[in-house]
């Protein structure tokens, strides 16, 4: 196989052209999102330019503290942003999500690269970066949709909720319908996903390491390891979240607490 | 003997409002209390504060003479049976609906409870056919006199009734009022815009309303 080709700067601009076909969508039917377009083009270009230099940094650098510390930056990323799609209050399930992301994230990617790829550095930057941010942005997938869920569907059946307690359910007994429900939306959309891989389109990391130069028979085989670490991942990030985040989301009483929704008027 | 029910100086705030001022009542087992008064006075908030849903600002409430607190109302709600006036039954079937709160652990023993359904629906004048329909089809009535149901499977000693026969005819309402009448060891406290129903009761506490309280349900 050959090495990968790199991209000369003015071949990178030529990329841009391609913007022709969607502005021009968006301009004869007059989609009003050319603005918001713009600007996370803008975001994308400058966010992976100063990525790109600080992960050669670190690459270089090879370091195990600094590869340790690059991942927790992104999980306390990936930890602000499930909270605010949410819509609910940092203060009060930043933490516990945290550790259901990192929890999530690091127990696949220590398997992945100590059991799997048997390598002497667990958190070598080459592969620790790359397989845990996939890793990672899976389960920032999957907690803003069973997080959500979570939440919004015990706010929407309140009355149910209240009945089950007042029938004598624990709290663990009362919340587990909603549990269920949730887990079942952040884990569905993985288990589609496995169940299609290949078929409609070659996913991400045998992609990568087909450009990267080695044989589809030896990427299919990251291809595989990383879906099962990637299912595993959203399977202990959704549990542990709503495990998590229930201390201290709901009263002391069993009731959830409506300040934990930052869009609910404190009464 | 301890009260069954006991407030004492209650005071409830939402925000800036003033729900319930310096309630106090005191109902010994068996009891039967009303509360009454104009809407939003603050009715069904005494009954949430019984259950532990809503936390009083200041005074105290206690459950057979226990005080309820963080860690005694999970023991303290397993002598309740609350009715809410528009019950929420869950998904699935009526006799999933009935059935579900003998999985909780608290309920366990009592699964043998369940035989007595026929009888119950027979009393309070529900078809049997509703057992195998969705719990979310009921019409109101049907949903309120399916909670009674569940309520009396469980054998609780307190009822917190809140206008569990606004949505029934007269008939029902009538067997509702005589189903409690009878039950002379059953404590209960319901709110209740037709006082006729639950004319038995020993007590009418009237609530006072308050300009601009609002009520949640």
């Amino acid at each position: 196989m050959n090495e990968i080709i790199d991209i000369g700067l003015w071949q990178l601009a030529a990329a841009y052209l391609l913007l022709a076909f969607p502005f021009g969508i968006m301009l004869w039917y007059r989609i009003p999102m050319i603005g918001e377009t713009v600007t996370a083009l803008v975001r994308m270009t400058v966010q992976l330019i100063f990525v790109g230099l600080y992960l050669q940094v670190i690459f270089e650098l090879n370091i195990l503290w600094l590869n340790a510390a690059w991942l927790v930056v992104m999980v306390v990323v990936a930890d602000v942003s499930v909270v605010r799609s949410c819509t609910l209050r940092l203060r009060q399930i930043g933490v516990p999500l945290f550790v259901a992301l990192l929890a999530g994230t690091a127990v696949p990617l220590l398997l992945f690269t100590g059991l799997i790829l048997r390598r002497p550095n667990l958190l070598d930057a080459q592969y620790a970066i790359p397989i845990g941010g996939m890793i990672l942005g899976n389960c920032l997938r999957a907690d803003i949709v069973g997080i959500r869920t979570f939440y919004e569907s015990i706010r929407t059946a309140e009355k149910a909720f209240l009945q089950s307690l007042a029938q004598g359910a624990s709290l663990h007994e009362a919340i587990h319908p909603y549990v269920r429900k949730a887990s079942q939306a952040a884990l569905a959309p993985t288990v589609a996903t496995m169940a299609t891989i290949g078929l409609v389109s070659l996913p991400g990391m045998m992609t990568g390491v087909i450009l990267g130069g080695a044989s589809p028979a030896i990427a299919i085989k990251y291809q595989i390891a990383i879906m099962i670490s990637i299912f595993s991942g959203t399977a202990i990030t959704i549990a542990l979240g709503i495990r998590l985040t229930s201390r201290t989301s709901f009263t002391p009483y069993g009731v959830l607490d409506p300040t934990v929704f930052r869009n609910a008027s404190k009464t | 003997m301890p009260d069954a029910l006991e407030a004492r100086e209650v005071e409830v705030r939402f925000g800036k409002q003033e729900v319930l001022r310096r309630f106090s009542i005191h109902l010994k087992p068996g009891g039967k209390a009303v509360l009454a008064g104009p809407s939003g006075c603050g009715k069904s908030t005494v009954l949430r504060c019984f259950l532990g849903f809503v936390v009083p600002d200041a005074g105290a409430v206690c459950i057979n003479g226990t005080p309820l607190t963080a860690e005694t109302v999970w023991d303290l709600r397993r002598h309740l049976a609350y009715i809410a006036q528009e019950p929420d039954l869950g998904t699935g079937t009526t006799a999933e609906a009935l059935e579900r709160p003998f999985h909780f652990r608290a309920n366990a023993g009592l699964r043998g409870n369940l035989e007595r359904m026929p009888e119950l629906f027979e009393r309070f004048n529900l078809p049997r056919e509703l057992l195998s329909k969705d719990v979310t089809a009921l019409s109101g009535g049907e949903k309120q006199r399916v909670a009674l149901v569940s309520a009396v499977l469980l054998d609780r000693d307190i009822f917190l009734l809140d206008e569990v026969t606004s949505a029934l005819d007269k008939t029902s309402r009538k067997a509702v009022g005589e189903y409690f009448r009878k039950r002379e060891d059953a404590t209960v406290l319901c709110v209740a815009h037709d006082q006729e129903v639950f004319s038995f009761a020993d007590q009418i506490i009237e609530l006072p309303g308050r300009p601009g309280a609002k009520e949640t349900a």
